[in-house]
């Protein structure tokens, strides 16, 4: 799940695969405006065919935790 | 065409005359499937059933001898949100709309300053009505918007079934309508006071050039006065079919199912779209705009917050107008708006007819059919914020002779976001501060986020035996994200070795 996040991850911000590491935070240490992550999880439910509680997405801030978050809805 | 109203009634008589069978409301409706996987379908609502059911709620207040006072709406943008708020204010009685965002306690304080009676919640804010159930001893009346929770809640729609259409009653254009909270300078936050008439006159004194039938999707928080304003009562005045967008993770899928010909956007949003439409290429324009909003996409009217002139010229080319107006709750909301034919790059439009400007020491006052009455019961804040009718906007600018409004940098102390939030950093300075090892801390906006800037209290960290102090404040700042809105949220931290420059009042210098 990690793996396939890093991939969507860059379509959204300028950062490079290799640089996402778990405990990146979405906002501060990537660059996501909290827009840019709304939007980003909105693919995810289409790509993972899913569906995201927006209430629970506001409270992840890393990639580790999104990941956590994905496979349990999965 | 816009007729001029001045009070919420005549606004939605008038629009129910002119567009009573057309589509007022358009929203995503699921249910379960034998597949267990849940469709989707949309459901409408007309401008006369729109009337009717607002006329309904009108009804059912007065039944509950609630007619007059005061009711808060929590809840996201919902059709029965729109027949709670029209039903409320056009029976006489003032809506407070409250942001679902915030914590239950701070709800359930917001309700008590209001002097709130009754609340009609949505079901997903159920831990906040069962809180202000118990803590917000002036409330009468819990309703649910949808099935109650408890035996002592009422159900919306059940206290709609058993009214009928057709309330009439007198509103006085000066009459309060509606409660609106709003970040202050000193921390604690302000119910901004509007009137019918505020509110009425700014929504339909400007004919913005917008055809009847023009289908809108709103994306925006309802509780904030730029959604209400535009997104819904302007819409509706015109004639527009307003689409409820259901989740902000979802306004791409939504764009592709309503096909909307405009949206009211924040700056914030414009720049993540901006990054959809450069991400495609070199594909023709027409191909890539289809693509993200689909052919019949025209215009997006962007406010809240300051937008980079680049993005407008940049939407251009793909056959997009973004408007760019500028307004504070404080005059309902709208100061200045670019409109067809009637644009000034630079510019954050053109002063509404309703509404004089003059400027006093470089800070731009405004006067005007939509300026307050007030703050709620905060006289003092009053004074400083009104001088003879002249609202105070807070930020340094002009108008030139065409009468084009032109801001050049912000007076007030209040932190805007991109996404068209107004933080007090005093607010957030003060939960910070109320741990011991903060001994000086500012709040400031780094480019879109909010930052805190803290000096700690050395001694204590000593005393204490606290080595990793950056990690011990960044705990501290994490205990605060936890139960802040995400807006209100701290996403920097910058540890000072030495006490902030004071002014001669010993405050923290903060430029």
């Amino acid at each position: 799940m990690f793996d396939k996040l890093a991939d969507i991850i860059v379509n959204y911000v300028e950062v490079s695969k290799e640089d996402i590491k778990p405990e990146s935070r979405f906002m501060e240490d990537l660059g996501f405006t909290s827009f840019d992550f709304m939007s980003m999880l909105g693919e995810i439910e289409d790509e993972l065919n899913v569906e995201i509680d927006q209430e629970k997405a506001a409270d992840i801030r890393t990639v580790q935790e999104a990941a956590d978050y994905l496979e349990s809805i999965v | 065409m816009n007729e001029l109203c001045t009070d919420l009634r005549e606004l939605i008589v008038r629009a129910e005359a002119r567009f009573g069978a057309c589509d007022a409301f358009r929203y995503k409706v699921k249910s379960g499937s034998e597949s267990g996987k849940k469709d989707i379908s949309i459901e409408s609502r007309t401008y006369s059933q729109l009337k009717a059911d607002s006329e309904r709620f009108s009804a059912a207040l007065a039944a509950l001898g609630e007619q007059g006072n005061h009711i808060a709406i929590i809840g996201v943008t919902s059709y029965s949100w729109v027949v709670s708020y029209l039903g409320t204010v056009n029976s006489g009685s003032v809506a407070v709309p409250l942001d679902a965002q915030l914590p239950p306690e701070d709800l359930c304080e917001l309700i008590d300053r209001a002097d709130v009676t009754t609340l009609v919640f949505d079901e997903s804010r159920e831990q906040t009505a069962l809180l202000a159930s118990q803590r917000c001893g002036r409330l009468k009346n819990v309703i649910c918007m949808g099935e109650a929770f408890n035996d002592a809640q009422l159900s919306l729609w059940k206290l709609l079934g058993e009214q009928n259409a057709g309330f009439e009653c007198d509103i006085q254009p000066d009459r309060l309508a509606t409660i609106m909270f709003t970040s202050g300078t000193t921390g604690k936050s302000k119910g901004v006071m509007l009137t019918h008439r505020n509110l009425a006159e700014n929504a339909t004194c400007l004919d913005m050039g917008f055809e009847p039938n023009q289908v809108l999707m709103s994306v925006l928080p309802i509780h904030h006065a730029y959604c209400l304003s535009m997104d819904i009562l302007k819409a509706l005045s015109i004639g527009s079919v307003i689409c409820i967008n259901d989740s902000l993770l979802r306004v791409a899928k939504n764009i592709k199912l309503f096909k909307p010909n405009m949206m009211l956007m924040v700056p914030l949003m414009i720049e993540t779209l901006a990054r959809k439409l450069e991400e495609a290429g070199p594909l023709p324009a027409a191909i890539v705009k289809s693509a993200v909003f689909g052919k019949q996409f025209h215009t997006i009217c962007s406010g809240g917050a300051y937008l980079n002139p680049a993005y407008i010229d940049l939407f251009r080319k793909y056959n997009i107008e973004i408007k760019q107006g500028y307004g504070m709750t404080e005059c309902s909301p709208v100061i200045s708006t670019n409109y067809i034919g009637n644009t000034k790059a630079g510019s954050v439009g053109k002063l509404m007819p309703n509404c004089e400007a003059k400027v006093v020491d470089e800070e731009l006052w405004v006067r005007g059919t939509s300026v307050m009455q007030g703050y709620y019961k905060m006289p003092e804040e009053t004074a400083e914020a009104l001088s003879d009718g002249w609202l105070k906007t807070g930020d340094l600018g002009y108008v030139d002779d065409e009468g084009y409004v032109f801001l050049t940098g912000r007076k007030k102390n209040l932190i805007i976001t991109p996404n068209g939030e107004n933080v007090s950093p005093e607010e957030i300075e003060n939960k910070l501060g109320m741990n011991r090892l903060v001994l000086e801390v500012l709040v400031r906006d780094n480019g879109g986020s909010i930052e805190a800037e803290i000096f700690p209290d050395y001694d204590y960290a000593s005393k204490k035996k606290i080595k990793n102090i950056q990690e011990e404040l960044q705990k501290i700042i994490d205990d605060y994200n936890k139960t802040a809105p995400l807006y209100k949220r701290v996403f920097g931290l910058k540890v000072r070795e030495t006490e902030f420059e004071k002014n001669t009042t010993k405050k923290i210098k903060r430029f």
